[in-house]
């Protein structure tokens, strides 16, 4: 059935504001395409109002799959591919035969009278209050008060009977419509293919007509209703969906049918559709004193003019910084605006901030998130879920170390995960949490070698007083720093948590998604890096009874930590494989699906 | 997921010999003079190409971009140098300074 796929995002123009003021001064194609670093999501200030007027490019995109066109227009979900970049450039390059008469005038909206009676004019932002909808033309051929919409799209032309998907007919169509109820003349439009150098003239029938002011109603309705449409069912559009890594539609249709079926279906076919690994990877910066700069596109660290690195800005997805580093405001203004957050920690270890650009606006989730959080009900589901994933989690890590299948710890912890799943209030929760930590932690000490030399004696924080718990305490601040990232960037709001109560300077949605990575990714990080010697007593320095990682130490233990996080598993659920890092990810989807009602239920992430 | 590719390039003009420098820095690693190792994903070559292409003039350089396959295939071992690359190719992992 691929023959029904059409090139997802073929239509998409440069990223531009549906707003009639901001089309005016977008330019249309010019010869210096921006760089890359200011794209910026279209829309990216629209209000996801139901009652708004429809931009036609999201009528595409609701045509081409309902879930798709909410993600975009009420959620405000972008995401780049391919197609959508080449979509982009297409319209700036337009092969040279055709140049001329579409020509870029200076100004947009610009209209010219070209060599017989039809003027050209070219994007052009046009309502229709009565149609509901909002029209981007990019270009219009009038004649008299006739008018045709001309649209550009990427690649070639389909070979079917309609001359192109249903999409791009819809798409051309609603701009009619719009152009009619402006009072022109309007029966057919045409769908230019830059591929095929084609035009492609579509006859507005009644039919056409109608299926698409049925489209428009429907996405209407799905918009007041605020329920997003399900996931497509094992369809070949998903691979080329832009938002395929946002909507997760295998996940989540596998976590539905889990949750009515009596036996757990069948992960195997599950596609994966997400890269296993993400491109580019976190920088820190812990040398006192340097400047971080731009240079062209990559990122140095200087030290008194000495270049201490240099990388590419498309491999650096987040930079870290402790105490004393300084950035030049173009550094700065560059990682805003590609989105790339900046998290500050004091020299000791402790997360206390983050700068990251306007660039995530998901008001729907937000406002679902904060209801949730004042509902009691709701939070203690959510946390039950994340303490049980916390228990089973330790649980599994002791059990593969203490070589001991039958030791006590294990029934015990056992017992704990039970109850937390019957917790009535927050305060049994938190009750059950803390006797679990610490039936854990006794047994965990044991399982580091050098234990005796670095003088444990239990689990103790701020200050931390021996080296176990220093690593301990700053591995689980480089977690809770990840995963502050994670949340603001899928649209949460990190610190309003449903377990976790909201503290100053305290990301607590955070620190309840971190509960059941603490055994996966922090502890087993500590436990590596005591049991290879990765840090022995030289890395430490002991300050009136508090204990801190040197410079040295903290290296190591951050390249731990980044380690773990590029390992690759087989995903317990899904049958994948997929590295810790992607795995937060999907988790904080995950949670985000269950915050919006898709998912009646947390799926805490438990390895076997 | 990246391929490596190996971009190598003949510009016959200084100013925009500078200008294809600096892009290319921000793409990938030169190996010698005019050559460049770089590990891009079909996003980012087209996001190179978005840069590249209004700074060239085809009539008078030319560029060649030769994709050596995945990161951690082929993509390395078949590249065999005789004296160092003027910037060794970058492992993969997070820095820390
Ligand atoms: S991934 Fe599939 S189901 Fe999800 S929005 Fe895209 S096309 Fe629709």
């Amino acid at each position: 059935m691929i023959d029904n796929v059409h090139h997802q995002h073929s239509t998409s123009h440069e990223p531009q504001h549906d707003t009639p003021d901001a089309a005016n001064s977008t330019p249309t194609p010019s010869t210096t395409p921006p760089p890359t670093s200011t794209a910026e999501p279209p829309g990216a200030d629209r209000p996801p109002e139901a009652d708004a007027l429809i931009p036609v490019r999201m009528l595409n995109e609701f045509t081409y799959c309902p879930r798709l066109g909410y993600l975009e227009w009420v959620q405000g979900e972008w995401a780049d591919n391919l197609e959508t970049r080449q979509g982009t450039f297409g319209h700036r390059h337009v092969d040279k035969p055709d140049r001329k008469s579409i020509s870029a005038p200076k100004e947009p909206a610009d209209a010219e009278k070209q060599d017989g009676d039809v003027i050209h004019a070219r994007s052009i932002m046009l309502a229709a209050d009565q149609e509901e909808l909002l029209a981007k033309l990019d270009l219009l051929e009038i004649d008299g008060d006739r008018a045709t919409p001309v649209d550009y799209k990427r690649g070639k032309a389909p070979d079917i009977p309609e001359g192109a998907y249903e999409p791009e007919r819809v798409q051309l169509c609603a701009q009619g419509l719009v152009l009619r109820e402006n009072g022109y003349a309007c029966d057919e439009g045409v769908l230019y293919f830059i591929g095929s150098r084609r035009r492609v003239v579509i006859p507005f029938d009644d039919e056409l007509i109608a299926r698409t002011r049925q489209l428009v109603q429907q996405f209407r309705e799905t918009a007041r209703a605020g329920a997003i449409p399900p996931p497509l069912d094992d369809s070949p559009k998903c691979p080329r969906c832009s938002l395929v890594g946002i909507c997760l539609p295998d996940e989540t249709n596998l976590l539905r049918e889990a949750a009515t079926a009596d036996t757990p279906p069948t992960k195997d076919g599950l596609r994966r559709l997400l890269p296993s690994r993400n491109d580019a990877l976190p920088m820190y910066v812990q040398d006192q004193g340097v400047m971080i700069g731009k240079s062209g596109d990559r990122l140095t660290v200087k030290q008194k003019g000495e270049q201490l690195s240099s990388s590419r800005l498309i491999d650096v997805s987040q930079v870290s910084v402790f105490g004393n580093v300084m950035f030049s405001a173009p550094a700065l203004r560059e990682l805003t605006i590609r989105g790339i957050p900046v998290c500050h920690f004091t020299y000791g270890g402790w997360f206390h901030g983050i700068t990251s650009g306007l660039t995530h606006k998901n008001v729907e989730l937000r406002i679902r998130q904060y209801a949730t959080a004042a509902d009691p009900a709701g939070s203690l589901d959510i946390a039950r879920r994340l303490i049980m994933g916390k228990i089973r989690n330790a649980r599994t890590l002791l059990r593969r170390h203490l070589g001991d299948r039958e030791a006590p710890v294990l029934r015990q912890l056992n017992e704990y995960h039970r109850r937390a799943g019957h917790a009535p209030t927050a305060e049994t929760l938190l009750g059950l949490e803390g006797m679990a930590a610490k039936e854990y932690f006794a047994a965990f000490f044991t399982l580091l070698s050098g234990r005796h030399e670095f003088d444990v004696n239990g689990r103790n924080r701020r200050p931390p007083r021996d080296p176990v718990n220093a690593v301990l305490s700053f591995v689980y601040s480089l977690l809770v720093k990840e995963l502050t990232v994670t949340l603001q960037a899928v649209g949460f709001d990190p610190m309003l948590g449903f377990f976790h109560t909201p503290r100053y300077g305290r990301p607590s949605l955070a620190l309840d998604l971190s509960e059941e990575f603490r055994p996966l990714v922090a502890d087993s990080v500590v436990m590596t890096v005591f049991n290879n010697g990765e840090v022995t007593g030289d890395a430490f320095i002991e300050r009136a009874g508090a204990v801190t990682l040197t410079d040295a130490g903290r290296r190591s233990v951050i390249a731990a930590f980044e380690r773990r996080l590029e390992t690759e598993i087989t995903h317990p659920i899904f049958g994948y494989r997929i590295c810790y890092r992607r795995i937060l990810e999907v988790q904080a989807r995950l949670l985000a699906r269950c915050v919006l009602g898709e998912l009646h239920e947390y799926p805490s992430f438990c390895t076997r | 997921m990246r391929q490596v590719h190996l971009i190598a390039y003949d510009i016959a003009d200084v100013k925009r010999y500078r200008q294809v420098y600096k892009a290319m820095c921000g793409h990938g690693d030169p190996l010698q003079y005019s050559v460049f190792r770089c590990e891009l994903s079909e996003i980012e070559l087209h996001g190179l190409k978005e840069t590249l292409w209004p700074i060239l003039n085809l009539a008078e350089d030319r560029v060649m971009i030769v994709d050596l396959g995945p990161v951690e295939g082929r993509g390395d071992d078949c590249i065999e140098y005789w004296g160092e690359p003027r910037v060794a190719p970058p492992d993969r992992a997070a820095t820390i300074v």
